[in-house]
């Protein structure tokens, strides 16, 4: 299953599409979502495009991105391809692993 | 990573390494620091996703498959997850509502309420009902609850949502609010029917019923317990309760009635039960009808009356019936014995004087004669039964004549037997004949008598009744005020059945010779033609009270008393005889001759009116009442009193009293009873040419 949460009105304009892979239900899948959907409002609001996908639901889509843990963030675009991993409770720590803050500006 | 690829690594290669590296362990740091809770394991079988959680797996499919919305969401409201089914109430996609505020979806008017649901405390769980709108903009009424899902420590905060749809149970229980009205509304029309039922089966006297024939249950009116004579205990019968109210006797007829209802559909009969407040008999219909079949045990519905005054005037009037038949069979007989016994009596008073004296003939003589006279007074009793005797009307104060003839009562009763005048309140006076009274009395006496052979006591009583309608018609009399004379004894008393035949002619118990069967016949006719009736109050081995009922009279007057003449007055004059019965005409010709009239005859009325208009000058008509053809005695005397007024005329009947009412005889002419003895024909056409003399000296009185 992958699910689309992008907000209303997002325009295709080199923003931020990201992949969040869940395990159902499970405490940190739900945390992550809360979290990602939180972090992008405040950082990237009008510029982020999300797509949930539940690997209990849908195993096989886990080898496209290599998937071995749950949950695990990617960014698809801009390139290259970025990896988050855990239930993005420290902003900081995905803020850098996006890429939307350097890490050097840490 | 490939390890076989040996050239120095150029510096993106390093980068990319680096990269891999760091994310690698990146992804060990985040398994030790527990930021993940599932893995993925590539296998042969493809890949398999692990939750560090499995144990949830059973509640998940539960959330998945049951009929309520499950949503967890983040404590700013954003739907984090649902379950098909609350995707389901709102009608929108599950995927398009992850990541959603559940507020979008929030009737507006229900903001507040869904705001206090979100904001309070972590504790326990908490509930509201709301509106969601769906996808078609409907508002959809859900029961929310929510509880906040404990994380552990520092965690952000997650409620747990549960949503019921209330759409279905709020149209059922509109459905059934709807329902319950529709019932309420048809239990009171029923209810109203139910009761103008009862009133109207009250107002007719008739208590309902329900019989339940599997429970055994009978639920009763209130008029079905009076009738019954419950009082106190409202709520149904038993079947065996009820049963024992009838008479032993005819508890078979009722067992039979409901086991026939059964198979025909329906029930009636009419039984006797015994009352349980007053242990009263009483004659109950019951008329009823299967009303519901389920299985063999239906239920039976009816309704009950009781009929014992129905019973009594049928059967007063069926006994009155009878006694008017009875009488009219005694009266035809009567008459025509009535001629006999002129005939015989005539030939005897002729023949008297032509007798040998020898002392034998003299003695044959005497018993022929006692025996016309016999066969006479059974005659006068088969006459007053029939009410035909008669009658003189006064006004009569009963206690007084019982008093005069006290010492005669005394002498009838005998040595062994007490009698007792009680003294009454008033002198009351009613409208009888006093002799035929005193014979009644006797009559009553003598019966009293015979009924105590070892003694007792009699006593005669007299009191004022007040006669109500109801009671009137039961009794066949007018309704008014009445005296009553009651004779009652210490003997041995009647059945019911012996009671209700005493006062036919001829019945009797008593041996052969010892009783006629007439004295209360007799007693009968005379009370009833004095516009009076009977009662008898009487039980086996106590006694017998009889009571005579006479009309209440404040008119003092006397009638005149007349007494019979009992000599033989010889005369003169032409005497015509009309009779169409031969022997009779015959014997009052030769009567009439030997007393010294010239007779001329006539066998009926046409002939006689030939005969004066002969100019043959006749001083006296003496004319029989009833005769055939088209002119009776009545109307010839009527027409003969227009033509010739100085004609003296004389009436003769069988028939006397009131059966002559409907053609009043003029005031003038005397009727003569028969059978009538030379004697009393003697004095009443000696009487009735004395009237006419007097009127032709007078002719302004119409003579006394
Ligand atoms: N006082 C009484 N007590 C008991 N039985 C009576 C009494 N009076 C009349 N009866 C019954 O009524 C019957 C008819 O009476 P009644 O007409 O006077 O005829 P009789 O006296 O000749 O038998 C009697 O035979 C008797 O059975
Ligand atoms: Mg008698």
């Amino acid at each position: 299953m992958s699910v689309d949460i992008t907000p209303e009105g997002f325009a295709d304009d080199g923003s931020y599409n990201l992949r969040l892979y869940v395990a159902g239900q499970t405490p940190k899948s739900l945390l992550a979502i809360s979290n990602l959907k939180k972090l992008c409002e405040e950082h990237l609001a009008g510029r982020y495009r999300i797509e949930v996908v539940d690997l209990l639901v849908t195993p096989q889509l886990a080898a496209g991105d290599q998937i071995v843990a749950l949950p695990t963030l990617i960014r698809t675009l801009p390139p290259p391809l970025k990896r988050v991993i855990g239930d993005l409770s420290n902003t900081e720590k995905v803020l850098v692993g996006l890429d939307i803050r350097r890490r050097d500006n840490l | 990573m490939d390890r076989s690829f040996s050239p120095p690594l150029s510096q993106a290669h390093f980068d990319d390494l680096l990269e891999r590296l760091r994310e690698a362990e990146e992804t060990l740091d985040a398994i030790r620091h527990g930021e993940v809770d599932a893995v993925v394991v590539g296998g042969s079988s493809g890949q398999k996703v692990y939750t560090l959680e499995n144990a949830d797996r059973p509640y998940r499919v539960i959330i998945e498959q049951m009929r309520e919305g499950a949503v967890t969401l983040s404590a700013d409201g954003t739907i984090l997850y649902c379950n098909e089914r609350f995707a389901d109430i709102l009608g929108h996609a599950r995927e398009s509502l992850i990541g959603r505020e559940v507020l979008h979806f929030v009737a507006p008017a229900d903001t507040p309420v869904f705001a206090e649901l979100m904001a309070h405390g972590p504790a326990s769980g908490r509930s509201a009902e709301l509106s969601l709108i769906n996808a078609d903009s409907v508002g959809v009424p859900v029961n929310f609850s929510v509880v906040d899902l404990d994380m552990g420590q520092d965690s952000a905060r997650l409620l747990c949502g549960v949503v019921t749809d209330l759409t279905r149970s709020r149209q059922r229980s509109h459905e059934l609010a709807a329902a319950n009205a529709r019932l309420a509304a048809e239990i009171d029309v029923r209810r109203r029917a139910e009761e103008s039922l009862e009133v109207a089966l009250d107002a007719a006297g008739m208590g309902g019923w329900d019989l339940d024939l599997a429970q055994g249950l009978i639920h009763g009116s209130k008029r079905f317990d009076e009738i019954f004579g419950r009082e106190g205990t409202p709520g149904p019968w038993l079947v065996g309760e009820l049963l024992a109210r009838f008479l032993p006797e005819d508890r078979p007829a009722v067992q039979a009635g409901f086991e026939a209802a059964r198979r025909v559909g329906s029930i009636e009969f009419e039984l006797r039960i015994e009352r349980l407040a007053d242990g009263a008999r009483r004659w109950i219909h019951v008329k009823g009808r299967v009303h519901r079949q389920q299985g063999r045990n239906g239920r039976l519905a009816g309704v009950v009356s009781d009929v014992t005054t129905r019973r009594m005037t049928e059967q007063q009037l069926r006994q009155a019936q009878k006694m008017e038949a009875i009488g009219q069979l005694t009266g035809g007989i009567a008459h025509d014995f009535n001629n006999l016994l002129m005939v015989i009596g005539g030939s005897m008073d002729m023949l008297e004087e032509h007798m040998p004296g020898d002392e034998r003939s003299r003695r044959y003589f005497a018993a022929a004669r006692q025996g016309v006279e016999r066969g006479a007074l059974l005659n006068r009793q088969l006459l007053a039964f029939s009410r035909r005797q008669d009658l003189r009307q006064e006004a009569v104060c009963i206690d007084d004549r019982v008093h005069s003839f006290q010492g005669l009562l005394e002498r009838a009763l005998g040595e062994t037997i007490t009698l007792q005048l009680v003294e009454p309140e008033a002198r009351w006076l009613c409208t009888t004949d006093p002799h035929q009274l005193e014979t009644a009395i006797l009559n009553l006496a003598i019966n009293a008598r015979d009924a105590m052979p070892n003694g007792g006591t009699v006593s005669i009583s007299t009191r004022r009744v007040v006669v109500d309608s109801e009671r009137a018609q039961s009794v066949g009399a007018a309704a008014g005020n009445y005296v009553a004379v009651s004779i009652a004894d210490t003997g041995e008393g009647m059945t019911p059945d012996v009671a209700s035949k005493v006062f036919e002619p001829f019945f009797t118990t008593k041996a052969v010779g010892k009783g006629t069967g007439l004295g209360l016949s007799q007693v009968y006719g005379f009370v009833r033609q004095s516009d009076g009736f009977i009662t008898i109050d009487s039980t086996p081995g106590q006694g017998t009270t009889m009571t005579l009922h006479f009309p209440l009279t404040d008119d003092p007057e006397q009638a005149r008393a007349k007494d019979d003449a009992a000599v033989t007055l010889r005369g003169t004059g032409s005497v015509l005889v009309v009779e169409d019965d031969a022997s009779v005409r015959d014997i009052a010709v030769r009567s009439l001759g030997d007393l010294g009239y010239t007779v001329f005859e006539a066998s009926h009325a046409q002939s006689a009116l030939d005969v004066v208009a002969s100019g043959v000058g006749i001083d006296l008509v003496f004319s029989d009442v009833i005769m055939p053809g088209d002119i009776g005695g009545m109307e010839l005397v009527q027409r003969l009193r227009r033509s010739h007024p100085a004609m003296a005329l004389l009436l003769t009947s069988g028939y006397t009293g009131q059966a002559m009412a409907d053609q009043p005889r003029p005031a003038d002419v005397q009727l003569l009873a028969k059978p009538y003895t030379r004697a009393t024909l003697s004095a009443a056409v000696d009487a009735a040419l004395e009237k006419a003399r007097a009127r032709l000296r007078d002719p302004g009185k119409p003579g006394v």
